[in-house]
């Protein structure tokens, strides 16, 4: 399409000379030579050969618009597919606004350098070329003084070029700040507020701004240093065309119809060169941009199937970690961990801040590899698994709770969309959230914002918590789902979690005793390290984290006790 | 409560008006000199432009039939001459014009980033964030060039038609009315199509919005929709949004495209009238052939400016999309806002009292109804009851993240927040939400925030007395470890004890901790509790919580229910009670027993 565009551009310069040579005609026979008849006849040529290149003409911007369309859709979706299955690490290093300028002010680089850009290349080129070769068969030497400009004026766009390069790139940069800078600002609205920041935040991004600004200008001044030769050099063509085509006249080496011919045609030699340094500015914004698309178009996820990974039959449930080590940038975050659970068992893990717990869960999601070690469902290493098989045996209601702007029906349904209706209500019941639910405006309708703002952190928890039991998972983990709810509602929850309508492996994160004390193993996580493990009667016995803990979250519950006592004597 | 997801399209509250268009003025109107003085500036390289063709002509015509060398090497260096001073006004055109409309872009972008720093939470929850980033970045970027260029370039448009006209008419009045006449029929065209160009291109930038929306909500959730397996999902609904921008930009360019298209045919029907009538008439020597090859020439000359024109115009209704969007942007309400004559807070001893208040978040909605108390300057105060009985509405009321519906709340018994700035309210007070949000930067940028003029050892003392010092400098960098926006690479409780030193930092007067501490582990949370019971010293507090062990030593416990306070008192008080509160309590109590045994 792409192609028949630009083959049409072609064909439509080249008909642009038609009309100028039928008006001579017109001039010539009509006007001068007085015959009348011909005027009708030229007249309606003119006009079929204009409506044929308009529709030409027409019709080459719409190839050209479709294409660039086509090809920006297809990048679009290729490149959201690579940025769906890439890993965490690659979100680290890429932040979201930069993310966003490649999807947005990058892509569209691309487009207008395939609808417009291409388009005019063709144009100058062969604008430039069949001139020179017809310039040539009339008369070499002046045609070589003519285009004697030419090396000299490449010779400065090739400079001017090489220079810019880095103020694109640097423009590109200053612009993916911008976006990180609005975009953190935008996402972090409710921190900015609370401590009163809004003055500091206009001036962290006035500076992206005044940046971007500057940046653009700084092109634009080395822009202006070398317009004026490009532009004089261009003009040098007509210069030439008449100054030395008056002395070649003089001299008698051409003839005064023959230096006509050039005048009126100097022009299509000398728009091109004219046009060649704004051709440039654009090319180099393209590349500037087209190499920040290719990036991510190649860069490609780390965790992906393996060639010899397998499809089972059915999800078992059965866990086991074998000596798995984890680091993050060098920093050892597991070390040496073992555990085994088995189908339908229930694995509690405890432990301070940071030690590592969430990890475990990550590994096992395949979100991360280990370093060392094994990792083993249903006696089968995750890596040889097929991800989308393991991941969808894994149920995760995730400590941070990301919502997606959906209703609220769409968001318990997010990995489930084969859910009724009445599956969703009732996921919502076994998580304590149908009550709240039921009072929102539109009830299950009602539409909530991204990442959930506008719900309370419990009630966010819930939402999450229903829509891991939705998926009916062989895995069902809760990650510290119920640190905001009331013990109350905590209890209510693990009552449904004890009476699920599927039969599931269950690992639970959490702070509270109360929380895992029913687990059919415990395990502490201190520093990466398992510390303790056991049932909660054995951990108890032992004076370790588990038993620490337990006193320090029971202590109010004893002298509680005793206020409790206090009253009912 | 939001109103709009990524796949829902915006509906327009003001159409473009004559008002918009003023308003744009305001932005250029700061640059009309400098866009006076490039106007001049391409008139006079337009005006050096035409000595050209007179140059070649005297070329051609006297110095080579004559052939006078000499002469021939002067109108060479003249021609040299009047092409420097082309250029050189040209070159200083583009110069000041490029600083105008970078400097209406920057000053655009300035306006509409300082206006949302003021809207509410509740303008951030109703929309995708995708939907408002797109309009500070994008859409600001392509007004620029229409509001710089667009409006010099239109007017030198303008200018040279006048002059074609002129000239035109006065060759040939009769024939130039024959050329003219194309005009109102290009202009009825235009106003024929003009609606469903601006639908069309209004519903590309819902389209390009919607795309944008859900391209940063997949970033950012990313880590869910690949635990989830919902890969395949988005990228289907991805790719059908990404088909709607295709379809509406492909709707929209194929009637812009068709504007020029019918200007350069009026052109050939004009042109072609023109020559059957001046021909006919010329059998009756009404006019001379002069006169029609000039009138041949004068029609290009005067429809070229409105093909250029035309393109302009395009751009314009492309672009007004954009605009009214950013406009209105700008138009949304600031709900909560510094009061004409609002004062700045002294530094108050921190004595808060609720009069009568009422709030609600919908109106007839009531979350809060008539409540009223005093907390002393130093009191802790611990706010317990079911989830969504509005317990964070009322710390969020105190810190006037919203406007009462009724009533007031005054500090220190005599200011009232509504009638003091919000800067000055809300440095003495510290909040720390249930989020906490992590910006990229360092681990010390991050805890400065709370503080800007903070140094290093203070910054360092703040991490220290919340316990978050251990983990920070096990982190490769220490406290320049760099930290990517939303911290990933921390766990949640750590995040929380970052915000919670942030907090701190801050040395508010009032300190609210709006469940700070629910993902940070038991032994941690008594040692931060310790750590901060010296920094609480002397401050008022309002703590929310739902593990009662946090708050059982605060001063008074409100029980939130039923829109207001049900019950008060100390820990002991309520207890003896047997109320509500009671019965929240030993239901922990009973689970913790339960745990016991």
């Amino acid at each position: 399409m792409l192609i028949a565009g630009l083959a049409i551009s072609v064909v439509v310069s080249c008909m642009l000379l038609i009309n100028p040579y039928m008006t001579s005609l017109l001039i010539d026979n009509v006007i001068v030579g007085k015959n009348t008849e011909f005027l009708v006849p030229i007249l309606a040529a003119m006009m079929i050969v204009q409506v044929l290149r308009m529709g030409m003409r027409f019709s080459m911007h719409m190839l050209l618009e479709t294409s660039s369309q086509h090809m920006m859709y297809n990048l679009r979706c290729s490149l959201f597919k690579t940025l769906q299955n890439q890993e965490g690490s690659f979100f680290s290093r890429n932040r979201t606004g930069d993310l966003m300028t490649r999807m947005t002010g990058d892509l569209e680089f691309c487009r207008h350098f395939v609808c417009f850009i291409s388009h005019q290349i063709t144009d100058a080129v062969v604008m430039f070329v069949s001139t020179l070769i017809f310039f040539l068969l009339i008369d070499w030497q002046l045609t070589l003084a003519l285009v004697a400009v030419t090396p000299l004026l490449l010779f400065i766009t090739q400079k001017y070029s090489n220079k810019v390069r880095p103020h694109f790139i640097l423009m590109r940069e200053r612009l993916s700040e911008m976006n990180t800078a609005a975009q953190e600002n935008i996402a972090g609205n409710r921190v900015v507020k609370a401590f009163a920041r809004e003055a500091y935040e206009r001036e962290k991004f006035k500076e992206c701004n005044r940046n971007f600004r500057d940046a653009n200008l700084g092109i634009n001044r080395l822009w202006l240093k070398f317009y004026p030769f490009i532009e004089a050099l261009a003009n040098f063509m007509t210069l030439i065309t008449v100054f030395v085509g008056g002395l070649f006249i003089i001299r008698g080496s051409i003839t005064a119809g023959e230096l006509a011919i050039f005048t009126s045609l100097t022009w299509a030699l000398a728009a091109p060169m004219r046009n060649l340094g704004v051709l440039i500015n654009d090319i180099q914004r393209f590349f500037t941009s087209a190499n920040k698309v290719i990036e991510i178009y190649y860069s490609r996820p780390l965790i992906v199937d393996r060639s010899d990974a397998v499809l089972h039959d059915r999800v078992k449930g059965h866990i086991e970690f074998r000596n798995v080590s984890f680091s993050f940038n060098k920093v050892p975050i597991l070390k040496d961990i073992s555990f085994k659970v088995e189908p339908g068992q229930t694995l509690a893990i405890i432990g301070p801040t940071g030690s590592g717990k969430t990890m475990i869960i990550n590994l096992l999601a395949r979100l991360y590899d280990a370093d060392r070690g094994e990792i083993l469902l249903d006696g089968c290493n995750v890596k040889l698994w097929k991800l989308q098989q393991l991941r969808s045996a894994i149920g995760t209601a995730t400590q941070e709770v990301f919502l997606f702007s959906d209703s609220v029906k769409g968001n318990i349904a997010f990995g489930n969309q084969a859910l009724t209706e009445q599956e969703v209500h009732d996921f919502a019941r076994r998580a304590a959230a149908d009550e709240f639910i039921q009072k929102m405006p539109e009830g299950y309708e009602t539409i909530i914002g991204e990442r959930g703002v506008g719900l309370s952190g419990g009630q966010r928890q819930r939402i999450a918590l229903a829509r891991a039991m939705a998926v009916q998972p062989a895995i069902l983990v809760l990650d510290d789902t119920t640190s905001a709810l009331d013990m109350e509602t905590e209890k209510l929850i693990q009552h449904q979690i004890d009476n699920l309508p599927f039969k599931c492996t269950k690992i639970i994160i959490a702070q509270r005793i109360s929380s895992v004390k029913n687990a059919d193993e415990i395990i502490v996580l201190e520093q990466g390290i398992i510390t303790e493990r056991g049932t909660h009667e054995q951990l108890l016995k032992r004076n370790g984290y588990y038993r620490q803990t337990y006193e320090l979250q029971n202590d109010i519950s004893v002298d509680e006790k005793a206020v409790f006592n206090c009253g009912t004597q | 409560m939001a109103r709009n997801k990524f796949d829902i399209d915006e509906k327009l509250e003001s159409p473009f008006s004559m008002a918009h268009l003023k308003r744009s003025f305001t932005y250029i109107r700061r640059h009309r000199l400098k866009m006076f003085f490039a106007l001049m500036l391409s008139g006079m390289a337009s005006v050096a432009g035409l000595f050209g063709p007179k140059i070649m002509q005297w070329t051609l015509d006297d110095a080579v039939p004559n052939k006078d060398i000499s002469m021939l090497a002067l109108l060479a260096l003249l021609y040299i001459c009047i092409l420097a001073i082309s250029i050189l006004f040209t070159t200083v055109r583009s110069h000041i014009m490029a600083r105008v409309s970078q400097d209406i872009i920057y000053d655009i972008r300035e306006d509409l980033f300082a206006h949302l720093q003021k809207l509410p939470f509740s303008y951030y929850d109703s929309r995708p964030a995708g939907k408002i980033l797109v309009r500070v970045i994008n859409y600001v970027n392509s007004v620029a060039d229409m509001l710089s260029n667009g409006i010099i370039n239109s007017i030198l448009e303008v200018i040279n038609i006048i002059f074609i006209v002129v000239f035109m008419f006065s060759t040939n009045a009769t024939l130039s009315l024959v050329i003219v006449a194309g005009l109102p029929i290009f202009v009825l065209f235009i106003v024929v199509i003009k609606p469903k160009q601006r639908r069309a291109w209004q519903q590309q930038s819902n389209k390009n919005s919607n795309y944008n929306a859900y391209l940063a909500e997949s970033i950012d959730g990313v880590h869910v929709s690949q635990l989830f397996v919902r890969q395949q999902i988005n990228i289907g609904i991805f790719a059908r949004l990404a088909a709607a921008c295709r379809a509406a930009w492909m709707k929209a360019i194929i009637i812009s495209n068709s504007v020029w298209v019918s200007v350069e045919l009026l052109t050939q029907i004009v042109f072609t009238v023109m020559y059957i009538a001046g021909v006919y008439w010329m059998g009756g020597a009404i006019v001379s052939f002069g006169v029609i090859l000039a009138m041949g020439q004068y029609v290009s000359r005067f429809w070229q400016p409105i093909l250029n024109l035309a393109n302009i115009y395009n751009m314009f209704i492309n672009n007004i999309a954009y605009l009214e969007r950013i406009f209105e942007t700008m138009d949304e309400p600031v709900t909560v806002d510094n009061m004409p004559g609002a004062i700045e807070l002294p530094p108050v001893s921190g004595q808060v009292e609720f009069r009568g208040v009422s709030f609600g978040y919908e109106p007839g909605v009531p979350v809060l109804e008539n409540i009223s108390f005093t907390v002393e300057a130093g009191e802790s105060i611990a706010l317990v009851g079911p989830t969504g009985a509005g317990k964070t509405t009322v710390v969020n009321l105190l810190s006037r993240f919203y406007n009462l519906t009724g009533g007031e709340i005054l500090l220190d018994g005599k200011y009232d927040i509504s009638r003091v700035t919000l800067h000055s309210l809300r440095s003495q007070m510290g909040i720390m939400m249930q989020d906490s949000f992590i910006f990229s930067g360092t681990v010390m940028d991050n805890i400065r925030y709370g503080r800007l003029d903070a140094t290093e050892e203070e910054i360092i003392a703040a991490a220290k007395a919340v316990h978050a010092h251990d983990f920070i400098i096990e982190m490769e960098k220490g406290y320049h470890t760099e930290l990517n926006e939303r911290g990933s690479r921390l766990s949640a409780g750590q995040k929380q004890l970052i915000s919670f030193a942030r907090t701190m930092l801050a040395n508010p007067r009032i300190l609210i901790l709006d469940e700070a501490t629910s993902s940070i582990d038991t032994k941690t949370e008594r040692l931060l509790q310790q750590g901060i019971r010296v920094l609480l010293e002397g401050r008022t507090s309002f703590i929310i919580a739902h593990r009662l062990s946090t708050i059982k030593n605060c001063n008074r416990i409100f029980y939130i229910g039923d829109k207001g306070i049900l019950e008060s008192g100390s820990h002991t008080q309520l207890m003896n009670k047997k109320g509500l509160y009671y019965r929240l309590y030993t239901a922990q109590a009973s689970e913790m027993e339960a745990v016991v045994h």
